[in-house]
């Protein structure tokens, strides 16, 4: 009969999301549909203390402000500037500035921290710029969705803050365990990239005029404000002397100095980034709001307790429960955006993992991957919507295009689930 | 009434924005604290109730701009015929539970009032206090969710907001 009803509430989130009710109000709709039928307590005092309690947590606070620091940044000229900065290091390697897509969106990923802002970023100059210069739109297009993912990754990034306070992790810690696999996922893209030439020598266009070493030098200073923004942000957090929400703060006035140096800061571009960051945070808090309540609920419910019997009870390794997760979140993702996944899922599944004997930082960064997997594919992955939108393109033509950087994301999956220490190496250097 | 209630929904926009740089506002005060030797009492509690303000007053604007999430999948592709039973439904449902929300929002403030709910933190706030933001953030809600059940009535069409249009958060 539990079983039975528990199904019910499943099938009744999935059928409300689908009908098109917004994603925080169908959390909180099933959530106290559920308390009301399963518990006699008062659901909607509960509701209320667990909103508020979830809103107003000092470890969320990170979350708006890196929010905001994103949209400042979007509003500078930072991508010009590091187009200028790498075109000059790169005529040489074979692919040559498509290239510029990888590594900016590496190092744009470094300062922001949603891969929809990294790929519309770096892509609004890269783009044109490859275009006119005559490489091949599939490949721009393609390297550019894959490594845009790397927002997500690479620290800080929005997705790890939601994971790290509804599984109680160290955000730290899983901030420091996105660089080295963001930086393996990067040379995975790259040495793709190269291979790809090597095998299509006819398609890549001739590099720019010769520059000496000198000029090349020169062109470089262009990349000083990003390397000193990302030393501000990720090198106080790796050397322990700010909390994530601290280094947040500290970005967000490193962008704004930054932005201000070059210029491109006034008061109307101030309010919209504030406005922007403030609304885009406000449909964040709202998903989050309605996550905590449904957990609580679900917890209530028994629902996570259940489904770690049930799964053990299967004796699954934990290499396959690992996989049938991963096919799960990707087909998740098919209709949902990744903070909803992590946010909807985390309260059930952890039990699971848990009991598994899996690390929770080591899967935190896999639950990362695989979102980034599900934004790449079709109906819905915001970097689909965002490169839609950028090249006028049907969104199956971007998917399939990205198809190959699509499998070298589940190779990387694989290669962090065979050598775990690419994952909690870092991590366990710090101090 | 238009005009009164668009009013309503900016100044409580950017009321939130205002309480936005308070986070940012509260955390550098802490880290400068840190660095100068004293410590700022409570300034973490208080940039927690700063973002709880932000959030909950940015709601109904946020819903009016068509920026809170949705699945629009079968809302698009069903076009024509099923769409707008299925909005009318999306507005119904997204009254009653904005409803339930601002209700219980304002009990929750009212009852820390009532109870002398103070936090437990080094900052010892009333409770009531920071919570009436949310309840007035609910509320503002409420109202801009009616006030689109009303609009998609009468016309039958409220902004396209489809799914490229929303914006990204990943």
């Amino acid at each position: 009969m539990d079983a039975f009803i528990t199904g019910a509430l499943i099938v009744l989130l999935f059928a409300l999301l689908g009908s098109g009710l917004w994603i925080g109000i169908s959390l909180l709709g099933v959530a106290w549909i559920g308390m009301e039928l399963f518990t006699s307590r008062p659901v909607g005092d509960s509701m209320a203390v667990t909103v508020w309690g979830s809103l107003s947590s000092w470890t969320l606070t990170a979350l708006p402000l890196f929010v905001w620091m994103g949209e400042i940044l979007f509003r500078t000229r930072l991508s010009e500037d590091m187009f200028k900065g790498l075109a000059p290091w790169l005529s040489r390697l074979p692919g040559r500035l498509l290239h510029t897509n990888i590594i900016g969106c590496t190092l744009f990923a470094a300062v922001s921290g949603s891969s929809a802002a990294t790929c519309a970023t770096i892509g609004k100059m890269t783009l044109p710029e490859l275009k006119r210069r005559g490489y091949p739109e599939d490949m721009t297009v393609a390297t550019l969705a894959g490594a845009g993912t790397l927002g997500l990754l690479i620290p800080p990034s929005i997705i790890m803050i939601v994971y790290g306070v509804s599984a109680d992790v160290s955000i730290t810690r899983l901030f420091i365990a996105g660089v080295v696999p963001g930086l393996l996922l990067a040379g995975l893209f790259m040495g793709y990239t190269i291979a790809w030439s090597l095998i299509h020598p006819e398609r890549i266009p001739p590099p720019d005029a010769h520059m000496t070493f000198r000029e090349k030098i020169h062109a470089s200073r262009h990349l000083f404000p990003v390397v000193g923004l990302i030393a501000l942000v990720l090198g106080s957090i790796y050397v322990g002397i700010a909390t994530a929400t601290e280094a947040a703060a500290l970005g967000v006035v490193g962008a704004l100095i930054l932005s201000a140096i070059q210029g491109s800061m006034n008061a109307k571009v101030f309010m919209e980034s504030l406005m922007g960051a403030t609304r885009l945070y406000c449909m964040i808090a709202f998903i989050l709001a309605g996550a905590a309540f449904l957990t609580l609920a679900m917890g209530y419910i028994g629902l996570p307790r259940r489904l770690a019997e049930f799964i053990g009870a299967l004796g699954l390794s934990p290499l396959w429960l690992l996989f049938w997760l991963m096919v799960f979140y990707v087909v998740l993702g098919c209709f949902l955006d990744g903070i909803s996944m992590v946010v909807l899922t985390m309260g059930v599944i952890l039990p699971t993992i848990v009991k598994a004997g899996i690390d929770l930082v080591w899967f935190g960064i896999f639950l990362v991957l695989v979102v980034e997997m599900a934004q790449i594919t079709p109906p819905v992955g915001f970097n689909l919507f965002v490169l839609q939108a950028m090249t006028k393109r049907e969104i199956t033509w971007i998917a399939r295009v990205s198809l190959p950087l699509f499998l070298l994301m589940a190779a990387a999956v694989s290669l962090i689930y065979f050598f775990p220490g690419i994952v909690t190496w870092l991590p366990a250097r710090m101090a | 009434m238009r005009r009164f209630l668009d009013a309503v929904y900016d100044a409580a926009g950017y009321l939130a924005a205002f309480f936005m740089v308070g986070v940012l506002a509260m955390v550098l005060a802490s880290v400068v604290g840190r660095l100068a030797g004293f410590n700022l009492r409570g300034s973490d509690a208080y940039a927690g109730y700063c973002m709880a303000a932000a959030s909950f007053l940015a709601l109904a604007q946020t819903l009016k701009r068509g920026e809170h999430i949705r699945v629009t999948l079968f809302l698009e592709s069903f076009g024509g015929k099923l769409k707008r039973p299925l909005e009318l439904w999306c507005h119904a449902a997204g009254t009653f539970f904005c409803a339930i929300l601002a209700f219980y929002s304002a009990r929750l403030a009212w009852q820390s009032r009532a109870f002398h709910d103070i936090s437990q933190g080094n900052d010892a706030t009333p409770l009531w206090i920071p919570q009436l933001a949310m309840a007035a953030g609910a509320l503002v809600l409420l109202v801009a969710m009616v006030d689109d059940f009303v609009l998609l009535i009468r016309r039958g069409e409220l902004r396209g907001a489809h799914a490229d249009e929303l914006k990204a958060i990943e």
